[in-house]
């Protein structure tokens, strides 16, 4: 049955819709969560507020439990999702400026939108920043299209790399994910902060 | 009772139903019988011998001719620089690049038309696009571009301007003899123009 639009079950403007839609609603849930108050994103890092771990952690196992079951009962083809291709040279270096930039403007990508539609300045600043550097990469894509196109792996699974199955390493995951929810909140009563 | 418990909780037996159940590797994507058939009956799949000529001689890139026959009738006689992909061994993973891709236009060719046409159910089944079958296969194609039949002269002109390409095609691919101008008609040159046919277009009937 799925994906639906690779499908042809629904057309492309249906599935840009219905993005649309979903979208509304993960920017809603992502302000209610407190996703537009940089001082709770850059919690994390500090290990005083461990929201954002536990909200996007949560979202990840929901989804990939979702696939999965959805798979098992031949409601969706697993092998048509298109998986981002992995490129490791330049997956680590932006991993470490995307991470300097979340800890020091203290948002990613689409929380500094969130905050931008509630009005914040830090959020407007930080999306101002983001244009620049956009910007930067594009006018000098020449010089680093060695790095950025280096190590490419195709669309490698972890599970397939492990030489588990979807559902056992989804099982570990879980664990995993369980596990880190308690040293979160753990870190989170040491390093109490009573404002921010 | 703690969100954390009451998640642990839910999503630890999904996981563990998840991880005991065997993965589902059957690939859902299939087309129903009735769509299989409706693409059967409009004959999309089929490529004229004319169009396959004209692009063979023009040296489309887009091109690749399959030989779905087995090795040793390949190297007996094959289409120019077609490749080999006996249909015992289509769905070897080694062939799975060449066969699904959204590039090239794939023709499969057979002596008849059965075998090609039985390799474009079989990838068209799989969910691959851009594979299409060579109508009549070579028999057709012996009888169509090598050696063409000439028209009784009360025929439409058209039919005389497709065995003048077919005649000129033959030549160029190695076959037939000499062209001689049909006397009903004067093109400008020997070698008529040679139109590219729409790649989708229905049988036309062929030279």
């Amino acid at each position: 049955m799925g994906p639906l639009a690779i499908n042809e079950l629904i057309s492309e403007n249906t599935n840009l819709f219905l993005a649309f839609i979903i979208g509304i609603g993960f920017g809603f849930v992502l302000e209610q969560s407190g996703f537009s108050s940089s001082r709770k994103l850059a919690g994390v890092f500090y290990g005083y507020d461990a929201v954002v771990l536990k909200v996007f952690f949560t979202a990840a196992i929901t989804t990939m439990l979702g696939l999965l079951f959805f798979s098992l009962f031949g409601w969706i083809d697993l092998s048509l999702i298109y998986i981002n291709p992995t490129y490791l040279t330049s997956a680590i270096v932006g991993g470490i400026i995307m991470g300097a930039g979340f800890i020091m403007g203290g948002y990613c990508p689409g929380t500094s939108f969130c905050g931008a539609s509630i009005g914040k300045i830090d959020a407007l600043v930080f999306i101002g920043g983001l244009f620049i550097g956009v910007f930067i990469f594009g006018i000098g894509y020449d010089l680093w299209e060695g790095m950025y196109l280096a190590n490419f792996l195709g669309s490698p699974k972890v599970s397939k790399t492990l030489g588990l199955t979807d559902g056992v390493f989804a099982f570990f995951l879980i664990l995993i994910a369980l596990s880190m929810f308690w040293v979160a909140e753990w870190a989170e009563k040491k390093f109490k902060r009573e404002e921010y | 009772m703690k969100p954390r418990t009451l998640l642990a909780l839910f999503i630890i037996p999904l996981g563990l139903i998840i991880a005991a159940v065997p993965q589902n590797k059957t690939n859902p994507y299939k087309l129903s019988p009735e769509e299989l058939l409706g693409e059967l009956n409009s004959r999309t799949q089929f490529v004229t011998p004319e169009t396959v000529a004209d692009m063979i001689i023009k040296k489309d890139p887009s091109l690749r001719l399959i030989d779905v026959r087995s090795e040793d009738e390949f190297e007996k006689f094959s289409l120019p620089g077609a490749i080999n992909i006996p249909s015992s061994n289509l769905l070897s993973d080694v062939y799975m690049e060449i066969l699904d891709q959204d590039v090239k236009m794939n023709v499969f060719y057979s002596n008849g038309t059965l075998i090609a046409n039985e390799a474009w159910m079989i990838t068209r089944h799989l969910g691959y696009i851009n594979n299409y079958v060579l109508e009549g296969g070579l028999n057709y194609w012996f009888e169509a571009i090598l050696n063409p039949e000439k028209p009784v002269s009360t025929s439409p002109d058209e039919e005389f301007a497709r065995y003048d390409f077919c005649k000129s095609a033959g030549l160029a691919l190695g076959g037939g003899g000499p062209v001689q101008v049909t006397q009903d008609q004067a093109p400008a040159s020997v070698k008529p123009a040679v139109k590219s046919g729409a790649r989708k277009k229905k049988a036309a009937g062929g030279c």
